[in-house]
């Protein structure tokens, strides 16, 4: 018998239309971060874009990285709760086993150009079948023969089967 | 504008805006808005009263930059460092400059400096951040910094003003001569054979005053201090 595990990723994209609190929190964070960080490598200010220091600034790339603990203390209380990804039931159910914050795009003199992405990937689920355009879905556990609660979930945009994995059980 | 809205900013994130959770806060301020924390505030005027009962979080709160604090260590396995740092003044007769931002960060035992690795959570280990108290100085709990191929063992530090702009870019030395902190941590597991000395590396070379190494004193057993003034313009 095979059986399909994988796993999901959420790309949540926060930038100055973002509604919420938390949202708001994060980009003000990071965007104050990022002005921080970037002096490191754009001294002078010869560079107001992200884009163009990532292009012509030495090191830069490294922002992603630096700008990232800004919103660590965000990410925590989170306590691995997939945000925003809800079941057919309109429950939150996914659990995240790792995130990877990236900058989008930045701006020195233009708060507005922040824009910024935590990405949400979710530890191993089963994937049992697919309902319509729901995806039939349950936490993957070792034991294949006790009964297991299942969740039905729609795939959106920014949301994504990020890796699959054909496993075989006796 | 730009300066005034960086100063707000960048308090905020460099840990200096106030956390307020919601425990904290005041009756007329939680009564305005509970959608936003999950939940309802504490309906009594007094202060003894049961704590209100809440859904489970996430709760927005603002929160500190992952590099404010003083203990830097994270785990990471070495000789214990603490490290003293003042910031002086340059313009001010290089006396103590208060409320000023240090940020430093060091590589691992091993050579190794926290970064992204691929796919996953990111480790912001051997980083930190401080603001100078009246005496200008900060604090950090770390370990002895090892070596990487190139470069003599060293702290990097940056140094902003309290609303965030950078003061001065720069890195700190170790003594080497015998008996030095350096030569008896021998590089840990590496040891020194390949090492490059600071009068050979390419950012220590032409501090010929020596102005750019610190003091340092201690033993294996113990733990080692660090004691470095930077000054700034």
């Amino acid at each position: 018998m095979y059986r399909k595990v994988i796993t999901l990723c959420y790309r949540k994209i926060i930038d100055a239309r973002s509604p919420g609190r938390w949202e708001k929190l994060v980009f003000e964070d990071s965007y104050a971060e990022f002005l921080i960080q970037s002096q490191l490598y754009n001294p002078e200010k010869k560079y107001t874009r992200f884009s163009d220091m990532l292009q012509y600034a030495p090191g830069a790339e490294k922002l992603h990285f630096l700008v990232s603990a800004s919103v660590i203390n965000y990410v925590k209380p989170l306590n691995n709760r997939m945000p925003d990804i809800t079941n057919n039931l309109g429950k939150s159910f996914l659990h995240f086993q790792h995130y990877f914050f990236e900058i989008i795009n930045s701006d020195i003199r233009d708060r507005l150009v922040h824009s910024i992405a935590i990405n949400f990937c979710s530890s191993p689920l089963i994937w049992h079948d697919t309902v319509g355009d729901y995806l039939l879905l349950s936490e993957k556990k070792d034991n294949t023969l006790e009964e297991v609660q299942t969740d039905i979930l729609q795939l959106r945009p920014f949301l994504s089967i990020h890796s699959l994995q054909t496993e075989q059980y006796d | 504008m730009e300066r005034k809205r960086f100063l707000k900013q960048g308090m905020a994130a460099l840990g200096i805006a106030f956390v307020t959770p919601m425990t904290a806060c005041k009756k007329n301020d939680a009564t305005t808005d509970n959608s936003e924390n999950g939940g309802t505030e504490g309906t009594g005027s007094e202060t003894c009263a049961v704590a209100p009962t809440e859904t489970e979080g996430p709760y927005p709160s603002k929160n500190p930059s992952a590099y404010v604090r003083s203990d830097i260590t994270d785990g990471r396995s070495g000789y214990k460092l603490t490290v003293n740092i003042t910031i002086g003044k340059v313009s001010n007769n290089c006396s103590p400059l208060e409320g000023a931002v240090v940020d430093v960060w060091h590589c691992d035992a091993d050579g190794n400096y926290s970064e992204y690795s691929s796919g996953s959570t990111s480790l912001h280990f051997l980083r930190g951040r401080q603001t100078t108290d009246a005496g200008g100085l900060v604090t950090f709990t770390t370990i002895f910094p090892g070596w990487y191929q190139g470069r003599a063992t060293h702290i990097h530090v940056h140094v902003f003003n309290a609303s965030g702009t950078s003061l001065k870019v720069t890195q700190i030395a170790f003594p080497e001569n015998s008996g030095s902190a350096l030569l008896t941590v021998n590089g840990y597991n590496k040891g020194m054979k390949g090492y490059t000395y600071n009068a050979q590396d390419n950012v220590f070379a032409d501090d010929t005053t020596g102005v750019e190494i610190a003091t340092v004193t201690g033993n294996t057993t113990n733990g080692f201090s660090l004691v470095h003034n930077i000054n700034v313009p």
